[in-house]
């Protein structure tokens, strides 16, 4: 794929490629209002700050200390310096001043999107402190003495009458203002330029902590890499062929250096990273995001320089001893022989033959249905491994964050994972996604283990876990094929650093509707049983029916490709239903009997017969 | 076994005197010493206890896939060095078999005090151990039962039976030797503490007949509950659904296996009785070699039970089972499963010489490997299947923490010290068993 890292010239030639398959593809309007070079206009500012022509520098929601360290350097020059920034961050450290900005849930404010739709933003909630947001600090810096962000952003739309923008506010976005695609002028076939000679060392921003901006955020530093699974920091990806070569493995200690600056990391060796190519996400390093967030990860910031590149080519590998920590929340990631069965893919050519799915006898009694019984059908060929489900799940249940030593001794809490496994060989891994919550078994086995039927099946065909009369014996885990059962090793949500650290806001965080739960019981998905009952009451209420698609779980509301499928199996018309009767349908280790609710659909691929032969 | 008593002991009255005198004389030194240690090994367990009960199950090696560990082994691991005395008691009581009398007094206080100590896990590993009592069906405002099916259930019935048996057992087969320290005590509070327990016993020829039709009616039913309760903590493990556990195998299997290791512990306990007690006549050379040969045929049944698990993973086709079968011999716990197989497979079969029989070092090098293999054991039986289930992504090892090891050290200690205290307390051979074969011998 060819992205940002790539020279200009690979560019054309995709341009070239995309032309002759006739690929479907549009080239959109840039919607940077600065279309000069950015990185230039950050050199010219330090040099401007280092020759002493900046007298007053204000900072507003960004933070350059850290991005680039030239920066920080020339700061000492300015005779005033302030930050406006959410957090007191490197810079808001480094300059004179740090005054409080809102966070944008509590602001005003508009947007555009990447194919500049545009977009308006109201606060979710009150300001929880005394804090201004952007708009505001821009407008009182300016000569307005009381500024009002609602009127600021209203300004920005004057066009639109009073019925347009209440619709505005209320859809989010305004219709139709999305940019209108480019033509591009007929390719050239350009001959790119050889790839440089050496290791090349390429950025990447962070999937979870994007350039470092969220890394005070401990759900998404124990939120897993997509493809590594790492968590609590990041470590240098090195390809197998490149490890052999060199001599590395992972958690090997090495130095990179480059242009002059170096950074210490720790090896990953991983598959199907290019031979060449060392990968080192963004964000780590940081040295003021508070308990959670620093001194994590490697600063690349050094190696990035002031022009902020995404490659870094002629890097230099040092191995500098000592043995590095790699916290990864699954480590199994190749699929062989019989287990591949875990991650079904079918041809598209076989898919036509394929029988549709049969349910497995079983001994044991059909279990009555109540009123409703829930299920979940996940499409694994729609899933992009993206983890948006993972912390949709962890804010709506308050599942807690354990932090990087209960990590390392694979404790992570998250009720809903995402499994990922590589199907191909080391050299070209094919990797797939599947989400793993709570399968809800209708024949459960870890309800008939527990001593003290803590964990029991409601009427609905949910396997409840009842908290407050959990004691903690862990059969019910030890006996959960699908391992999705969570114990409360520690008392995580309170007295913990990575819990509420009794910040009152920070206990606001916490969903109202769902018990916080204590140390030594179990914890598990409960199809957001608390939203269920919610639409329960309101259904009986109003004497309607649940109409399918109107509830829905938090992994369903937060997937951003709809993998996920939440409904009644009692309602013949629900669309889980439909899923069901799919000939790609399956249920996770199926054999066992278990009976799950949650069930997946299978990946389909349709391979080029004479390139598949090939390989 | 005939020709056991020589005369060394000087008659009846030089045996009592020879067994009460470490029961009614001031400890020695040696036992200090081993008192000491013992204690200091307690501590360092009540130590591990408190810190797990004040911040957690976290402080041990447990993770979210192994989820059970230390706690678990330990337990499976005193049940079954509990299981021997009361086996060693009544199966030999029931057979007749006479040599016993020396050996079946302490061996029911190793009962006693192993299954003591294995009481103590299934507690302290619960997340919240303050609501143990919740496994007990007590009337309560909930209105809420324990859940039957639950093989933990099974399980607390099975430890209360066999413990308040256990403890039956003994003191019935106590109680003349009570009678024995009350009339020998020359302190008048212990004269009456030692009258009290005796139940009032005066030795009449009705009494002897009563006490020893309880005996063996107890022995009887002694077999089916030893049985019983290693077969019940077998299916904590065979009840499951997971691979490696789901083995009808399982309940003879740790019947067997808790044998193996208790007539181990007796072994050693014997030794260390006779040479710290001077009972060299009454705890002889034979009981040792009829022990050692019982030791074999149990290492050949665990290597044949081993055996049948391997085939039973192979055959029965399971990719799950034959996972587990395969990370058993290549896997992260490699060493520790051919470390488990030499210790209670390959070093018994040096008991089928003679020599190494008659030879206590080797009898007792022998013993404590078992102990290890044992132990060894039960943590890869957890290991194996809960680091390799069905699920890769759910594959995960344990490591565990200096609380795991201060607890199951320190477990050690506390079982050597209780058993310190016993034999300070109560006559470590029964005496009224040995006077009795000791007479018959004489007539002989």
């Amino acid at each position: 794929l060819i992205g940002r890292e790539q020279p200009a010239e690979l560019h054309a030639l995709g341009h070239w490629i995309n032309t002759r398959l006739k690929a479907p593809i549009d080239a959109l309007q840039p919607i940077d209002p600065h279309p000069d070079d950015h990185a230039a206009s950050m050199a010219n500012l330090i040099q401007a700050m280092e020759t002493n022509q900046i007298s007053t520098l204000i900072v507003l929601d960004a933070n350059p200390a850290f991005d680039v360290p030239a920066f920080t350097a020339a700061l000492g020059r300015v005779p005033f310096t302030a930050h406006l920034g959410a957090y007191e961050d490197e810079t808001g450290k480094a300059t004179l001043w740090h005054a409080p900005l809102s966070h944008p849930l509590e602001s005003w404010s508009d947007a555009r999107s990447a194919d500049g739709t545009a977009g308006v933003g109201q606060p979710l909630i009150r300001p929880l402190y005394d804090s201004r947001s952007p708009v505001e600090a821009l407008a009182a810096l300016g000569d307005e003495a009381n500024p009002n962000a609602r009127d600021l952003v209203r300004r920005t739309w004057t066009d639109l009458d009073e019925n347009a923008w209440n619709l505005a506010l209320a859809k989010g976005v305004l219709k139709d203002t999305a940019a209108k695609p480019l033509a591009l002028g007929p390719p050239t076939y350009v001959i790119p330029p050889p790839p440089p000679a050496g290791l090349t060392l390429s950025l990447i921003p962070h999937p979870c902590l994007w350039d470092g901006r969220y890394a005070p955020n401990a759900w998404l530093q124990e939120c897993p890499d997509p493809l590594t699974k790492e968590v609590w920091g990041s470590a240098l990806r090195v390809s197998r062929v490149d490890a052999r070569r060199l001599r590395l493995k992972s958690g090997d200690r090495v130095r990179i250096s480059a242009r002059g600056a170096e950074a210490e990391a720790t090896v990953l060796v991983v598959s199907g990273q290019a031979t060449g190519v060392m990968t080192l996400p963004l964000g780590g390093g940081r040295r003021a995001a508070g308990p959670i967030g620093s001194n994590l990860g490697v600063d690349v910031g050094g190696l990035r320089g002031t022009g902020s590149a995404w490659t870094v080519p002629d890097a230099r590998l040092e191995k500098i001893g000592g043995e590095g920590r790699v916290l990864e929340t699954q480590t199994a990631l190749a699929l062989d022989g019989e287990t591949a069965v875990l991650m079904p893919i079918f041809n598209l050519a076989d898919l036509a033959r394929a029988q549709p799915p049969q349910t497995p006898p079983s001994q044991f009694p059909e279990l009555p249905r109540g009123d409703h019984a829930w299920a979940l059908a996940i499409d694994a060929q729609a899933c992009i491994g993206c983890n948006a489900c993972v912390v949709a799940c962890q804010s709506e249940n308050n599942v807690p964050v354990v932090g990087p030593e209960d990590i390392q001794a694979g404790r992570d809490m998250h009720w809903l994972r995402i499994d990922r496994y590589d199907l191909g060989s080391d050299e070209d891994p094919q990797p797939g996604f599947s989400p793993i919550p709570c399968m809800q078994c209708e024949h459960a086995p870890c309800e008939p283990v527990c001593p003290v039927e803590a964990s029991v099946h409601d009427h609905e065909g949910l396997n409840d876990q009842v908290y407050n009369r959990c004691v903690g014996t862990r059969f019910c885990q030890a006996n959960c094929p699908y391992k999705v059962r969570r114990f409360n090793f520690r008392d995580y949500e309170a007295g913990h650093v990575y819990g509420d650290l009794d910040v009152t806001a920070l206990k606001a965080q916490r969903n109202p509707e769902v018990t916080v739960r204590e140390r030594g019981v179990m914890e598990k998905c409960t199809y957001c049983v608390q939203r269920i009952s919610a639409a329960r009451s309101e259904s009986e209420r109003t004497g309607g029916p649940i109409a399918d698609g109107a509830l829905k779980t938090a992994c369903q509301s937060a997937c951003p490709t709809q993998a996920i499928t939440f409904g009644d199996l009692n309602d013949p018309k629900a669309r889980v239903n439909a899923l069901r009767l799919e000939t790609r349908h399956y249920a996770l280790l199926e054999h066992l009997g278990t009976r799950p609710r949650t069930t997946y659909l299978a990946r389909v691929r349709n391979p080029n017969a004479a390139l598949e032969k090939k390989t | 076994v005939r020709g056991l008593w020589t005369s060394a002991i000087g008659g009846l009255d030089g045996l009592t005197a020879r067994i009460t005198a470490p029961v009614l004389d001031k400890p020695s030194r040696g036992w200090w010493l081993a008192f000491a240690g013992a204690g200091g090994l307690t501590l360092m367990m009540a130590a591990g206890i408190a810190w797990t009960l004040t911040q957690g199950i976290g402080v041990w090696g447990n993770n979210s896939s192994v989820v059970w560990g230390f706690g678990i082994a330990n337990y499976v691991w005193w049940i079954g060095i509990g299981n021997a005395g009361t086996l060693i008691s009544s199966m030999l009581l029931l057979t007749r078999q006479k040599w016993r009398a020396s050996i079946n007094r302490f061996a029911e206080a190793m009962t006693l005090i192993a299954v003591a100590t294995a009481g103590l896990f299934p507690i302290i590993h619960m997340g919240r151990p303050m609501y143990w009592y919740w496994l007990a069906p007590y009337p309560n405002t909930m209105s809420l039962w324990p859940q039957w099916r639950s093989p933990l259930i099974w399980d607390f019935w099975a430890i209360l039976c066999y413990l308040t048996f256990s403890i039956l057992f003994w003191y019935v087969g106590l109680l003349p030797d009570l009678a024995t320290l009350r009339d020998r005590a020359r302190n008048g509070v212990v004269k009456r503490i030692y009258g009290a327990f005796a139940l009032g016993w005066r030795g009449s020829l009705r009494q002897w007949a009563l006490q020893e039709k309880l005996h063996t009616t107890l022995a009887v039913l002694a077999v089916p509950l030893v049985c019983s309760v290693h077969s019940i903590v077998g299916l904590d493990f065979a009840a499951s659904l997971m691979p490696g556990w789901t083995e009808s195998i399982f309940p003879p299997y740790f019947v067997v296996g808790a044998m193996f290791s208790g007539f181990c512990v007796v072994i050693v306990l014997a030794a260390i009785i006779r040479k710290a007690l001077g009972l060299q006549a009454v705890i002889t050379d034979s009981h040792f070699q009829v022990m050692a040969k019982i030791v074999l045929a149990a290492s050949i049944i665990m290597g044949l039970s081993y055996a049948s698990e391997w085939f039973s993973a192979w055959y029965g086709g399971s990719d799950a089972d034959r996972g587990v079968l395969e990370f058993m011999f290549k896997g992260h716990y490699q060493p520790l499963y051919i470390a488990m197989l030499a210790c209670n497979v390959v070093t018994p079969q040096a008991l089928w010489f003679p020599s190494a029989r008659r030879s206590l070092p080797t009898l007792l090098i022998v013993a404590v490997l078992v102990n290890v293999g044992m132990w060894l054991e039960r943590i890869l039986i957890i290991f194996e299947t809960l680091s390799h289930d069905y699920l890769p992504s759910s594959w995960r090892l344990f490591f565990p923490t200096l609380t795991d090891g201060a607890i199951l050290f320190g477990s050690l200690g506390f079982f050597l010290l209780l058993f310190l205290i016993l034999s300070k307390v109560l006559p470590i051979v029964s005496m009224h068993e040995t006077r009795a074969l000791l007479a018959e011998e004489g007539r002989a």
